[in-house]
């Protein structure tokens, strides 16, 4: 079964076509967020240097959130709307998942984690056991300094993957259990996002393109941070927007 | 900190103009001063000042506009925006690293969003079309 993968879920546009755990064309872009310029000829370039014509597809693959807003939604958008013109069935993958399938094959604790902004990260809790990759905490939005408590609690090492990792690694400093994933192996790649279909497809039936849906996780620390600075909020009057202009 | 006393919204605009010569992509400017400062006004000196011939609205509705300029400037108009998802769903956190200007209305509702370095532009009223407006920040450029 060909899978067409996509993953724009942060700064890197990647695009693959994985078949029966193998990669049968693979393209990346990261200089940049411009993936509503950069993945539909980056696909196609990808498509028509591997010689797969879109039929041949027989299922397309997206990371579906968390990440970055825009990128999520032109993520989805783009495998929406090509599964709806093919007629082709799809998929949606965490991309925390899909960070931890970078490591698929090696044995230990995984913890994505993706910047979502003011000491916050997205992240979740993988572990890679004899060839599979076990999930052993849902995705959520958490504080690093909360994060740093979870992962102390681990018995063993564990490597940091994802566009926060560095940063992470960096506030976490000085604790000899953490490791940081290296530059090939940190970011999402598409391969990584297909291989964690073909293992969801075992137990999981694929989506009509109508019930594919972004999965934005809401951060806990909403407001309170958002207006730090105490007093500076403007003072607003209900009827503000009225008779002003505004 | 530069300070200038403006007279008539042509002047601010005048002054945003010439600012902008010193803004590099990935600046972020945010503005403080209540209803009617000139917050608009000065964007729209800036947008010209980068090259931009769109016309320059407060974007209330649309929460951002996007003018096309090198760099690209984005302006925002965060009065309705509360919430951290509020923010996140403007895409504000992409559109910091899109290597645009970014110039950001009622930043006090963000306060806690904003960038280390950001660039905070004051606009005090100072009589029916004098201005006094204080910009902060910029690494020394201003």
């Amino acid at each position: 079964m060909k899978i067409l993968c996509l993953d724009t879920s942060a700064k890197t546009a990647s695009a693959a076509v994985v078949e029966d755990n193998r990669i049968l064309a693979e393209s990346s872009v990261n200089t940049g967020l411009t993936h509503s310029q950069t993945v539909m000829p980056m696909m196609e370039g990808m498509l028509s240097a591997a010689k797969i014509s879109l039929q041949e597809i027989d299922l397309l693959a997206v990371s579906h959130g968390p990440g970055s807003f825009t990128g999520i939604r032109i993520g989805i958008g783009a495998v929406k709307g090509m599964a709806q013109g093919l007629r082709k069935p799809c998929l949606g993958i965490s991309t925390l998942e899909g960070l931890a399938y970078n490591y698929r094959g090696l044995d230990g604790f995984v913890c994505p984690v993706m910047d979502a902004r003011c000491g916050q990260v997205y992240t979740a809790l993988f572990q890679g056991k004899d060839g599979t990759v076990l999930r052993l905490r849902e995705d959520e939005a958490l504080p690093i300094a909360e994060l740093e408590t979870v992962l102390a609690e681990l018995p063993e090492a564990v490597t940091l993957v994802g566009d926060g990792a560095e940063l992470c690694f960096r506030t976490m400093n000085g604790k000899e259990k953490l490791r940081l994933a290296p530059p090939q192996m940190r970011l999402q790649r598409a391969s990584s996002v297909g291989f964690a279909a073909e293992e969801m497809l075992k137990t999981a039936s694929p989506l009509a393109p109508g019930d594919l849906m972004p999965v934005y996780l809401r951060l806990p620390q909403a407001e309170r941070e958002l207006l730090k600075k105490e007093g500076n909020a403007p003072q607003r009057k209900d009827d503000a927007h009225v008779g002003t202009g505004k | 900190m530069l300070s200038f006393d403006s007279h008539s919204p042509a002047e601010t605009e005048r002054f945003a103009e010439e600012l902008a010569s010193k803004l590099k992509g990935g600046d972020v400017l945010a503005f403080k001063g209540g209803l009617g400062a000139g917050k608009t006004t000065f964007v729209r000196g800036l947008a010209r000042g980068l090259g931009s011939q769109s016309e320059v609205s407060s974007p209330t509705f649309a929460l951002v506009h996007e003018y096309s300029c090198t760099p690209p400037l984005c302006h925002f108009d965060m009065y309705r925006i509360h919430t951290f998802d509020d923010l996140y769903s403007t895409g504000f956190f992409d559109y910091l690293d899109s290597g645009g200007i970014l110039a950001v209305e009622w930043s006090e509702n963000i306060d806690g969003a904003l960038p280390p370095e950001t660039i905070t532009v004051t606009i005090t009223s100072a009589g029916e079309e004098q201005r006094r407006i204080a910009v902060e920040g910029g690494e020394g450029r201003f």
